[in-house]
Order: structure tokens, then sequence, then C-alpha cells
């Protein structure tokens, strides 16, 4: 969301960023973050559904910066405005000790041969004439879930939705979010 | 059915910039077959004779491609490679016409074997000036080579 301007700032300032960790509610942030981006689009979706989310050790400012471009696409790149339908939720990765989110939306989806593009600065799929974008937000979603030390990926098929994921060390203390 | 000689292939994602290119080489008569496809995956298909231009032939080859750089799916870069490295469409006149100044874009473009790069001037009448230029050109002065 913003101007080209005020998110390639973003994105730039990222690394100049002091590391901020603390334990918070991924719960009460996921929610606002809904909040915001239906008051953003002035579009509420149809359906949501936030499956149980854990306490979370990160930056909840970068993180919920994560949650507003995941969301806000999940909502943009739709056909029907009246039909949207977007579910969220968690789960435990013991074996990697991560916790992995993620968001599954039903719009338009994309072709997984440029799945690799994605999160890409300036990449996108589609035109400005299609649906609204700058090609940054997904390389800003990279960029926060790497510097925590995480990982993003995605799965789609044309026409059938999309879903987004990314994925958090589980751990309280002692990260190294080296960079 | 006989295919009409394809002059110019337009590759620009900007409905914009696209308009008012076209114009431009309408203006000057230039534009008899002109084809505009709006992204790099349209492009390689037109191009390839591939997807929905399936039933085009690579030897059919357009007379100059005018190739933007930034492209969805597929930009401007990845289409220029592809052609080069093909023996049915390698010696395809290339025209980069973007809007990036970026050193890095030009010689990359250059190092590609692109044979010209144009940045669009942001004033319109410039705009409109460059790109009868570059039709003019591509199309009445330069000598493509024999293709088929």
């Amino acid at each position: 969301m913003g101007t080209l301007i005020d998110e390639l700032l973003s994105f730039s300032r990222l690394s100049r960023k002091e590391k901020v960790r603390e334990i918070f509610s991924m719960d009460k942030l996921v929610r606002e973050c809904f909040n915001e981006v239906a008051e953003a689009y002035a579009i509420e979706p149809a359906k949501v559904d936030i499956g149980n989310m854990p306490v979370v050790y990160g930056d909840p400012k970068l993180l919920r910066q994560v949650w507003i471009n995941l969301i806000g696409n999940a909502v943009k790149y739709q056909e029907n405005e009246q039909n949207i339908c977007i579910s969220v939720g968690a789960c435990r990765d013991e074996q990697k000790n991560q916790i992995v989110f993620w968001i599954k939306d039903n719009g338009v989806g994309f072709n997984m041969k440029y799945s690799d593009k994605l999160f890409g600065v300036f990449q996108r799929l589609h035109s400005e004439d299609e649906f609204e974008g700058t090609g940054i937000g997904l390389a800003l979603v990279r960029r926060i879930v790497n510097r925590h030390g995480g990982d993003v990926w995605a799965e789609s098929k044309i026409g059938e939705g999309s879903t987004f994921y990314f994925s958090l060390p589980d751990k309280q203390k002692g990260i190294d979010y080296g960079e | 059915m006989a295919n009409k000689k394809v002059e110019i292939l337009l590759c620009e994602d900007n409905k914009r910039d696209a308009d008012l290119t076209m114009r431009a080489l309408k203006r000057q008569k230039l534009a008899n077959s002109m084809v505009w496809v709006k992204d790099g995956e349209e492009a390689l298909n037109y191009i390839f004779g591939e997807g929905e231009y399936k039933n085009r032939s690579v030897k059919d080859a357009p007379r100059v491609i005018l190739l933007d750089i930034k492209m969805p799916k597929v930009n401007g870069m990845e289409v220029l490679q592809k052609v080069r490295s093909h023996p049915d469409t390698k010696h395809i006149p290339v025209v980069m016409m973007t809007s990036s100044q970026e050193e890095k874009d030009i010689m990359k473009s250059y190092d590609l074997g692109a044979n010209s790069y144009i940045v669009k001037p942001v004033d319109f009448n410039k705009f409109m000036d460059s790109v009868s230029d570059v039709g003019f050109y591509w199309l009445l002065l330069n000598k493509p080579p024999n293709i088929s």
C-alpha cells in the first residue's frame, strides 16, 4: 500500500533500522492488520478465518508490514470484490524449529512458473491496468522475514487463489538474526 | 489466408505509452502492420509462435521489435536474451524503448545484443517526435536482414 516512494523508503530504511525483539501476540497483530487493510481499501472480505496463532518473538512493527502487504494482496488480487475469502493460520514445525504462517485467498492466483520472481524488487505478474501495485510489497515481506531468520514462499493456481507462507524461528531466546 | 507482414512488434505494458507510440507511428504512416503485446510472456509467445499465438511461425519475423524493459512476468532483458539466442530470431532488429536511464540497463542491453537504446522522453511532444524518428529510421532508412 502507499506510493512507490513511500514503499521504496520503507524498503531501503530496513537495513538501517535497529533490531527490535519482543514477545507479542501474533493473533492480535493479524486482527489489527485485517482491520487496517479493510479500512484502507474500503473492502470488507466476505469471509475471514484466523486460526490459532502462537505468541511470537520478533519485531512487531516489521511483522505488521508483512501482514499488511500479504493481507492487502489477498484483498487486491481478486476478480469479485463481493466474495473475498481469506484464511490465515500457523503451525509449528518441530523438526526445523520454526513456526510457519500462511495466508490463503480465493483470488486470481498466479502462474507457478513465475513463483521465483514473486519476491523480487519491482517484479510484477500483472500490469498496472489490471491491478494497482509497485512491485515492492513482496520484496519487503521477504526482506523482513529473512531478517528474522525465516523464509517466504507461495503456491498458486491461476483462477484458484494463492497461499503465501512465511516461517519464523521458534525460539524465545538467543536468536541470531544475522543479515 | 496470407499473413500480412508484421512491421513492428511493440512490447509495452503501459497502455498510455503504448497508445502514444501507436499514434506517433500511425501519424507518420509508418504503422501499416503493428502488433502490441503487453508483457514479456506475450512477446515471446508472439515471436516464437506459441501459446495464444501458436498459429504464427517463428520465421515470420517482425521488421523491428520495440522493447520496453520493465514488463510484468518476463522483462525486456529476458525477451532480448531469448530472441538473440534462437537462429530464426537472432537477427531481428531490437530497439529498447524504456524509461530507464540506468547505465547498467544500457550496458546490459547492448551486452545482450540490442541494436539501439532509446530513453522515452517525459515530454509529450518529444515522445511523439522520438517515436516518429525511431519508426522512420528502422522501417525506412535501415535495411533489415532477409529472414526466411
